[in-house]
């Protein structure tokens, strides 16, 4: 059940008025249904999977908060590891790991051939996983206690609005707000429906529309120019961001009418002045898992700068594994590892320093360095293979003086699409919900008006699935 | 809730009722027959029948695939047309469509029309699981939202909120092989080892079919296993999807007055018989008599096709499809007017051969399709007569293309080719040519023709005619081709193309 179809938008009403309905004792029942509903609308079966990792987790952390120090309970964080992990290789890197084996093989002459596995990637098991891990890690060092409740246990792995897709949400600040009692609230549900009005606008009307474009350009580069093949580029870049933080919009937006608080996860990344503060403000409860569990646990940059560097390189490529199992996601975290080491190094140097004031000159030139940087980087992000992606840079620069161009792109595109990085622009550092408070009620309807018709009347019809879902 | 708070709730009530309203109206007066014409132009096959048209025959691409050495291309609607000179038989071709979205269709036929008669293609291979939860489906779901009655805004909302059937072809895939595994046969008269699809495929696979020479044939057991992929099924009258759509088509016809006529497609019984045997026949045959009794107890008037057309009037030779060459569309236009002649007696005059021996004069407008390759790339975005042209451009290098076997025509009347058609650029390319191609392998030819005079100016549509001498070489060819090559993509529209041979 995406949140772009009509399957959510009956769905979520009527789970929202339910919850208002049911007393607060028996909500985590109501909401645990509706996730576990939500969840097997996609395929009934990896219902068990979640089922699974979460009596895992939930009988691990018991166990665990019963011993007394750590070496007692590592057994138990390891079953917890092996479980999510292992899950996590089974359905998402198996066939890419033997896949690489079975070449290897076959460079080497061995006959042994590891099967592929058709099994379906379980909708958002990167992100279920990463969140119950991190309850599991929270335990284990002590700074979580373990719950008791295996239902509230099992809403926190399934809450549905950030089920497939986060924001990955950390045990202590979700469990507490399902447990606490909401009364409806006027406010709430009119800020959720700002918020998801937003998202609807920018993951359907531009992300999708954007998405057709970007297609074409990709599967045949080379019928298109250096300028078309830019535009895709760029084009990509606000693709994936509109989707993804349309998304992420839609997700707090949703829990915000039932009085739970999301973590915001973008704050106008395209606005950063570097490497560093772009993953500051880009899927931010992923940055932050990150930056928790590996790169501190790691020993972040209290150790030697060689082994800062190690670290640093290491979080990248792991969160680029994250991301997919594929080179191209390899390639595309160790470059992010690569330009954020250079620009902390370099730094020092620049004649100018890029801490400068919102919207200056200097500002405005360094989030344009960055921009450009992030958008090239997310040329492997996109493509399907290494080969790929080099016929893109490739394209991108022979391609200058061939006359071809495929590329249409409707006037309606252009609008929106300015739109959209005007809207980004103003929101600077603030949300669409609480901005939007401060103008008069005809501004504001105007505002509704206009995005709910570019909505019912714009938005790409093909089926574009939210991107981050494959993770 | 105080009152001030339950005023602004009624307050944005009010507000959005009333912007749905003004959405509403500017959205039908501004976008909707935009999108029509984006995502349902197969509303224009319907918009295209003629108030008059007596007979309407709507079906998928069994009406209008020809064969590659056909004499005459025209369609089963066509040549059915033959035998009742005094009627006016009209077609509603979708390719890939089926009762589900011939369904919607009709619907769309104004009720002022006057038709009396309508004859569905009634496709046996439209029941099984491949066709039912085929990768098209989506697009073809799509396709017939905005046709469904309902406020125009309201079907738009529901199409942008993916408000029909979509699934992946992983879905879809998974969708076919349960089916497969749970649709379990039953009730046979003899006894039978395996209890579903998937286990007879299994197994025929496992045996494989042998060659001549006594080995395993592959190409053959994969035709084979695909055969039992796709008829090996019962049909269910009571719960099957698609029983449902023939049976609103019923009360369509009914309720609207007309003549219906369900038209049973043939299918290669003669292949399934010499791959996979008498079992898999009768699975065909019994499918297709509880049909033919089911909707005869409904009184229409079902034509059994299914055995009517021999192995060698397939075209596809590779997989299973009710593509006919000349003789077989014959043979189900054949049937199909003897059951006509019953409603329109007085008009059923006899035809021997539904066609001249051979054409000289082709002109293709663009405005419907004609049986011509590249049809795909007719649009409305320009025309220099009517309302469609074919464009080039984008990944379209070629134009609409005649093609015709020019062997069949006497050789002291094919000297030259007469073509003129209107052409229009998007920006002036002189590389855009008129191609004479031969594709028969024996009399292979190429032949490339440049714009005279030479386009001056963009977008203005121009008059360009040819006065070719046919070479000697390809007098005798199977296949002749004549269309426009546009080597770099610019965007090209091609109008009113017309050939003479003389």
């Amino acid at each position: 059940m995406l949140f772009n179809t009509i399957d959510f938008v009956l769905f979520l009403p009527v789970v929202i008025f339910l919850y208002f309905l049911t007393p607060q004792k028996y909500r985590w029942v109501l909401l645990l249904i509706a996730s576990y509903y939500f969840y097997m609308s996609w395929k009934v079966e990896y219902i068990f999977l979640i089922v699974f990792s979460t009596l895992i987790d939930y009988f691990s952390g018991l166990k665990m908060e019963k011993l007394p120090d750590r070496k007692s309970r590592r057994p138990y964080l390891i079953l917890s590891l092996v479980t999510n992990l292992g899950l996590l290789f089974a359905f998402k890197y198996y066939n890419f790991a033997t896949g690489n084996l079975n070449l290897l093989f076959e460079e080497y002459g061995i006959a042994y051939r590891f099967p592929i596995s058709r099994w379906l990637l379980p909708v958002g098991i990167s992100f279920y996983t990463f969140q119950t891990l991190s309850y599991s890690i929270d335990v284990y060092y002590g700074r979580q206690k373990a719950e008791k409740h295996l239902g509230y246990f099992a809403l926190y792995v399934s809450f549905f609005p950030q089920l497939v897709a986060g924001p990955i949400e950390r045990f202590s600040r979700l469990t507490p707000q399902l447990k606490s009692a909401h009364h409806f609230s006027y406010e709430n549900i009119s800020k959720g429906l700002r918020l998801i009005l937003y998202g609807l606008f920018i993951k359907m009307v531009i992300a999708d529309n954007l998405s057709g474009i970007i297609d074409s350009v990709y599967a045949a580069p080379q019928n298109y120019n250096s300028a078309d093949i830019l535009k895709a580029i760029i084009f990509y870049s606000f693709q994936i961001y509109s989707d993804f933080y349309g998304y992420s919009l839609i997700a707090i937006g949703s829990a915000l009418m039932m009085g739970i608080k999301l973590m915001d996860n973008f704050r106008t990344p395209y606005l950063a002045k570097n490497i560093a503060e772009f993953w500051q403000r880009w899927h931010i409860s992923l940055s932050t898992w990150f930056r928790d569990y590996l790169y501190y646990p790691l020993g972040g940059n209290r150790v030697a700068i060689t082994r800062w560097m190690l670290n640093i390189m290491i979080v990248f490529v792991v969160s680029g594994i994250w991301h997919g199992a594929n080179w191209t996601f390899i390639i595309w975290g160790g470059l992010y590892g690569i330009v954020y080491l250079l620009e902390k190094l370099t730094n020092r140097y620049l004649p100018v320093k890029p801490d400068a004031k919102a919207f200056s000159p200097t500002h405005l030139f360094f989030a344009f360095k960055t921009f450009l940087f992030v958008s090239l980087i997310w040329i492997f992000f996109r493509s399907q293979s290494f080969a790929q992606a080099m016929d893109i840079f490739h394209y991108l620069f022979t391609n200058i003086h061939t006359h071809k161009t495929h590329l249409s792109i409707p006037v309606s595109t252009w609008i929106f699409l300015s739109i959209f990085i005007l809207s980004d622009i103003l929101l600077y550092d603030k949300r669409f919900d609480t901005w939007l408070d401060r103008f008069p009620y005809l501004f504001r309807w105007t505002v509704y008006a206009i995005m709910l018709f570019a909505i019912v009347v714009f938005a790409g019809v093909e089926n574009f699935p939210f991107i981050y879902f494959q993770f | 809730m105080n009152r001030d708070l339950v005023k602004h709730i009624f307050l944005n009530l009010f507000s959005l009722i009333l912007i749905i309203l003004l959405m509403s109206v500017v959205y039908k007066k501004f976008f909707y027959e935009k999108d029509i014409q984006r995502y349902s132009d197969i509303i224009n096959t319907v918009r295209a029948l003629p108030n008059d048209a007596d007979i309407v025959y709507i079906g998928e691409s069994s009406n209008v695939t020809a064969g590659g050495d056909d004499r005459d291309t025209r369609y089963i609607s066509q040549f059915t047309g033959d035998y009742f000179p005094g009627l006016k038989v009209c077609d509603i071709t979708k390719p890939a469509s089926h009762a589900g979205i011939f369904k919607v269709l009709l619907e769309n036929i104004p009720e002022s029309n006057q038709m009396q008669t309508l004859v569905v293609t009634l496709n046996l291979r439209s029941f099984d699981a491949e066709w039912m939860y085929s990768d098209l489906e989506t697009p073809l779901q799509k396709s017939i939202v905005l046709l469904k009655p309902g406020p125009p805004l309201w079907k738009r909302f529901l199409l942008s909120f993916k408000a029909y059937d979509i699934k992946s072809k992983q879905e879809r895939y998974e969708q076919i092989k349960r089916q497969w595994l749970h649709d379990t046969f039953h009730d046979l008269p003899f006894d039978f080892p395996y209890r579903n699809t998937i286990q007879w495929d299994k197994a025929l696979r496992k045996r494989g079919i042998k060659g001549k020479d006594g080995k395993r044939d592959k190409e053959a057991t994969t035709l084979a296993c695909y055969y039992v992929k796709t008829y090996a099924f019962q049909i269910d009258t009571l719960h099957h999807p698609r029983i449902k759509d023939f049976d609103d088509i019923v009360r369509l016809a009914k309720k609207r007055h007309w003549h219906l006529i369900f038209n049973l497609m043939a299918e290669n019984t003669e292949k399934a018989r010499e791959l996979v045997g008498d079992k898999l026949l009768f699975f065909m045959n019994n499918n297709a008599r509880l049909l033919e009794d089911y909707y005869s107890r409904k009184g229409v008037i079902v034509v059994n096709n299914l055995n009517a057309v021999e192995d060698a009037q397939f075209i596809d030779r590779t997989w299973t499809t009710e593509h006919y060459a000349e003789k077989g569309r014959k043979t189900i236009a054949r049937n199909l007017a003897l059951a006509l002649k019953d409603l329109y007696p007085g008009q059923f005059k006899e035809v021997k051969d539904a066609h001249p021996a051979f054409q000289t004069h082709f002109e293709n407008n663009c405005e419907k399709p004609l049986g011509w390759k590249g049809e795909n790339t007719f649009t409305d975005e320009k025309s220099s007569s009517g309302m469609f042209s074919s464009k080039m451009g984008d990944s379209e290098t070629f134009s609409i293309t005649w093609s015709y076997p020019l062997r069949e025509i006497p050789r002291r009347l094919k000297n030259h080719f007469f073509i003129s058609f209107e052409a229009c650029m998007e920006k002036v390319d002189k590389d855009i040519k008129l191609v004479v191609e031969s594709a028969d392998p024996e009399c292979r030819y190429w032949k490339a023709y440049g714009f005279y005079p030479p386009p001056s100016a963009p977008h203005k549509w121009q008059f360009y005619s040819y006065r070719i001498k046919i070479p000697d070489q390809i007098k005798n060819s199977k296949r002749v081709k004549i269309y426009l090559y546009d080597p770099h993509g610019t965007p090209c529209y091609i109008d009113d193309l017309c050939i003479d041979i003389q």
